[in-house]
């Protein structure tokens, strides 16, 4: 049992492991120039290449895949040569990054060739001094170079007597400045430190987004897999049991009917009728605050809509699976040797007949947290699902990833999931 | 009372001279005296006066106060009622600096909680906001700017000059990167701006510019206090009715009616009327839906679908207004076979204006002439409608193919974008062009598809946006630049000395009566060989639950909500 489920464990970390890069060459190659989504199409390649160059895109893939995954500030603390740490900025409440050194909370500046320091003070605003000619480093083609942390969280390398140029986005345009650092680190902590970057979509940390809508979709998930799984396996029990009598046909040909109605047909259908023409329940799931979640009103057609879908394809599976054991030597032997028709199916079918409706119901776990992007669309649910469609629409990669790699994760553990159900239900898993 | 008599300018009187002899009319009248710095209250007297029922009274005409904000005198309910929450689906997007605001969107959000100068209403009117008058000089180089006095911001500060001058500092500085930055680069930098005292500023223009007050109602340019530090989600510092108390990127923002605010209502009581407002990020399709159900009460823009699904619901109120917004059928001169005007004027010809209007946008516009002068444009020189014609536009596409030994039909190929009515519009067009001797082939592509070649497709249809004046685009679209190549947004490479001279001369010129004068020139000469066809100017609406009262449609989609009330 514990070898089995440490197996199991082990697999999970490789699996996840591997997604985690495929997911990322995925978007790396799907995502196309993700400058020329920002900057539009008027920009200059120069442009393009500054801005790529700011958000770090001009670094090798593997570089930045290490980056995302696990962080660059070790990396570009080898460079600047002081510990890198974040501080919240009282004022704006925001994860600033500062270079300690001494003492003292440094970044740096150049205005005219000129190194200036800022010194961090206590309210959050930064005191401005020129640094010391001591800071140059003699860079790799001879040329004096300095590695700081910039005012937008990057750590920068400039070069003595050879200001950079760059093209910094503003509303009205690119705008060119000078005395900028030639190369630059995005500084970051990597998802597996809880930090999968900046939303290029909200201009805010993806983390800012991400949990309100990882907690309204598991709301709307857990509520739906509450009513499907319960009704689901009864009506396809009920159905196995009663094979080829009406009642087995009524329940067979509705789920048949569930199944083949494609979900935006369905929610369609409930908003108009429900909530139009008789007008019972809210048809959308506007949230006029955070808290609305909680009403629970609002959630039932955007859970009903959901139950139509998944009801009939997990009975079906049920009965399937139901008739096959119910017609199996083991049970004829059951019910001959007078045990109460009751007991045989409860004790001896279910539980056998319950294996192959498991992997479907683990499967739809994960395809209800992140798959029902249509139902989410129809009811203006704000949930995991459209934070996903819209921020691949726009080419947020930070975004995509962070909350694919959720989805990919929970894919993950209902799988190990699964599997714990299962060597609970078949002993014969238990002691292989 | 001890206030000076504002200075009217002299060219009021003059208009007001042939608004009596019914040369203008009364809205033309007010639009050109406001304009030119008269408070709405004195040009309101300035034309009653000039009214032909009225006893004539030569130029006397003095300001009462001054001090009414002018939209809460017309059209004043009997009574009102207080309270209630509006809520609206609109998306939300990133806000930090207003100056740097690139959507209407987010400056419907601010302008809630910070405000104008300036207020250009439904009608196309600008009138003083903050402002309590402006005054311009003869030669409209010199602008002086009277600011309304006791307006206090919502953390107390009074609003003062020092307040303006910071925020046009704001606009101008590039650390910013504001808009502002390029529309209003005329005036020359900050050292052309004069703090006169604490509530008078003075505008010394570089070059002349007669959209001075248009300009300052541009969205990004609310007035931020002097204190304000970049951005505005964590310092919601303004002078507006109400304040910012929750935004969330793609959810919602809530704002709160505040208490002392200066604009007073019908009712004697400070406005707003509403206690609260709420945006709702939510999609288009739901929130017709939710509309329908009273989850909501207004929705952001709605698409000609959304209009077409909710015009009819009890209980539901569409206002709609026209614009100057339209779909640009526009072709390239520099290129074969439309450098031959001939072959530019044939397929203006197969424009059946009604019949794409129905077919397109189900009636809901103007139809135009082939001119980028919208009909709502106080300039707008009016010109018959030209006749759907394929047969005249056949003999032109003959002579054409004739002299270039080629046969008919001409095969071309027409690009747009599958947006809200743009498809319809390309498809009608092959239809009745097939007649005339055109065989087009659509190509029609995604928006951004679209956007990225915009001004490089050789025929195509463009949509393109509001503004107030009819000479505020067509320097954007169809002038050269200094050096003699065609401005970055001359999408069709059409450069007309004559109409390059006339539009100067349009610019410069004050008088209404003479500027129209001109505009019918710059008209006849985009009719007779310009390089556009415009079949109509779409409207707008403005969907709201009927609940709602005093809610007006803006054509940029703008939300003034300070004076809507909702009847309980």
């Amino acid at each position: 049992m514990a070898r089995f489920i440490l197996r199991s464990l082990l697999s999970t970390a490789v699996t996840m492991f591997l997604v985690s890069l495929a997911l990322f060459l995925l978007v790396e190659v799907g995502s196309g120039d993700i400058t020329v989504k920002i900057l539009g199409v008027f920009s200059t390649p120069e442009q393009r290449a500054s801005y790529r160059a700011q958000l770090g895109l001009d670094q090798p893939w593997y570089l930045r895949y290490l980056d995302w995954l696990v962080g660059n500030d070790w990396r570009a603390e080898r460079l600047v040569g002081h510990p890198l740490v974040t501080v919240r900025n009282p004022q704006s409440g925001e994860l600033e990054w500062w270079a300690q050194v001494a003492g003292e909370q440094l970044r740096w500046d150049m205005e005219e060739g000129q190194i200036y320091e800022l010194v961090r003070q206590e309210d959050g605003s930064a005191m401005r001094r020129p640094a010391p000619e001591t800071i140059w480093r003699e860079g790799p083609e001879g040329e004096a170079v300095f590695w700081g942390v910039d005012e937008q969280n990057r750590a920068a390398m400039w070069i003595q007597g050879k200001p950079g140029v760059a093209f910094i986005l503003t509303k009205a345009g690119m705008r060119q400045e000078t005395d900028a650092p030639h190369r630059y680190i995005p500084l970051r902590k990597g998802l597996l430190r809880g930090d999968p970057g900046m939303s290029l979509m909200t201009g805010r940390p993806v983390m800012a987004t991400l949990p309100t809508r990882i907690r309204n979709t598991f709301v709307l998930a857990g509520l739906a897999f509450m009513v499907v799984m319960p009704l689901a396996l009864l009506f396809g029990i009920v159905a196995g049991v009663n094979e080829g009598r009406p009642l087995d046909r009524t329940i067979s040909i509705t789920s048949l009917a569930l199944t083949a109605t494609p979900e935006f047909v369905t929610g369609v259908f409930l908003i108009l009728i429900l909530g139009i023409w008789l007008r019972v329940l809210p048809p959308t799931t506007v949230f006029l605050s955070d808290s609305d979640i909680w009403n629970l009103k609002l959630l039932v057609l955007p859970v009903l809509t959901l139950t139509a879908v998944e009801l009939g394809y997990v009975v079906r599976m049920t009965r399937a699976s139901m008739v096959e054991v119910m017609n199996s030597p083991y049970i004829r032997t059951a019910i001959l040797k007078g045990m109460p028709f009751r007991r045989v199916v409860f004790r001896h079918a279910v539980r056998n007949a319950l294996m192959a409706p498991i992997t479907v119901i683990m499967l739809h776990v994960n395809w209800l947290v992140g798959g029902i992007v249509v139902v989410e669309v129809v009811f203006g649910f704000p949930g995991l699902g459209s934070y996903i469609y819209d921020a691949a629409i726009f080419g947020d990669f930070n975004a995509v990833e962070a909350a694919a790699m959720l989805m990919v994760t929970i894919a993950v553990g209902t799988r190990l999931v699964g599997d714990v159900i299962y060597t609970l239900l078949n002993p014969r898993i238990r002691y292989s | 009372m001890s206030q000076p008599t504002p200075r009217i300018h002299p060219l009021i009187y003059e208009a007001q001279d042939q608004l009596r002899r019914g040369r203008i009319t009364r809205r033309e009248f007010m639009r050109y005296a406001t304009l030119l710095g008269a408070s709405v209250a004195t040009a309101s007297a300035l034309a009653a006066c000039a009214q032909p029922t009225a006893p004539a009274q030569e130029g006397a005409a003095p300001a009462e106060g001054g001090g009414a904000a002018a939209p809460a005198q017309e059209a004043a309910p009997a009574s009102v009622q207080r309270g209630g929450t509006l809520r609206k689906a609109m998306q939300l997007q990133r806000i930090d600096h207003p100056a740097r605001m690139s959507w209407v969107e987010a400056a419907n959000v601010v302008r809630q909680v910070a405000e104008y100068l300036t207020l250009t209403g439904p009608d196309n009117i600008t009138r003083p906001y903050l402002l309590e008058r402006w005054e311009a000089s003869d030669d409209v180089q010199t602008w002086t700017l009277y600011l309304r006095k006791g307006i206090t911001f919502n953390n107390g500060q009074e609003l003062t000059a020092d307040d303006v001058i910071f925020t046009i500092g704001q606009w101008l500085d590039p650390d910013v990167g504001s808009s502002m930055l390029g529309l209003i680069s005329y005036w020359g930098g900050m050292e052309n701006v004069e703090k006169v005292d604490d509530y008078t500023i003075r505008l010394h223009l570089q070059s002349p510019n007669i959209a001075v007050p248009e300009h300052l109602f541009h969205y990004p340019a609310v007035i931020l206090p002097r204190t304000f530090e970049g951005d505005f989600i964590k310092q919601p510092v303004g002078t507006g009715a109400f304040t910012l108390a929750e935004y969330a990127e793609g959810e919602r923002a809530v704002l709160k009616a505040r208490p002392d605010y200066w604009q007073t209502g019908v009712d004697g009581q400070p406005l707003p009327y509403l206690d609260e407002i709420i945006y709702v990020s939510i999609d288009k399709d739901a929130a017709v839906a939710a509309i329908q159900a009273g989850q909501i009460d207004s929705i952001y823009q709605p698409r000609p679908s959304d209009y077409l699904a909710l015009k009819d619901v009890p209980g539901i109120s569409v206002y709609s207004v026209g614009t100057a917004q339209t779909f640009v059928l526009r072709v390239r001169v520099d290129l074969e076979p439309w450098d031959d005007n001939r072959v530019r004027t044939a397929l203006k010809k197969c424009q059946d204006r009604e019949k794409i209007l129905q077919l397109s946008y189900f009636g809901e516009g103007l139809v135009g002439i082939d001119a980028h002068v919208s009909p709502v444009h106080p300039e707008y020189c009016e010109q018959p409608i030209p006749a759907y014609d394929p047969e005249g536009a056949r003999a032109l596409l003959e002579e054409y193919a004739a002299e270039k030994g080629i046969e008919l039909p001409l095969r071309v190929t027409l690009a747009t974008k599958n947006d809200e009515a743009e498809p319809e519009i390309a498809q009608a067009l092959k239809e009745l062009a097939e007649p005339a001797g055109f065989d087009i082939t659509l190509d029609i592509t995604e928006p951004s598809g679209y956007w990225d070649r915009w001004t490089e497709v050789d025929l195509g249809i463009t949509a393109w946006t509001h503004r107030p004046l009819g000479i505020m685009v067509l320097p954007l679209a169809y002038i050269a630049d200094e050096e003699g190549k065609p401005v970055p947004w001359n999408e069709t490479r059409w450069v007309d000395e004559e109409f390059t001279q006339k539009l100067r001369e349009a610019e410069r010129t004050l008088d209404l009566e003479a500027r129209r004068e001109i505009m019918c020139d710059i008209e006849a000469i985009m009719q007779e060989r310009g390089p556009i066809g415009i079949s109509y100017w779409k409207n707008v609406w403005n969907i709201t639950r009927s609940e709602f009262q005093n809610v007006v449609a803006h054509p940029t989609s703008y939300d003034l909500l300070y004076e809507i009330w909702k009847e309980a």
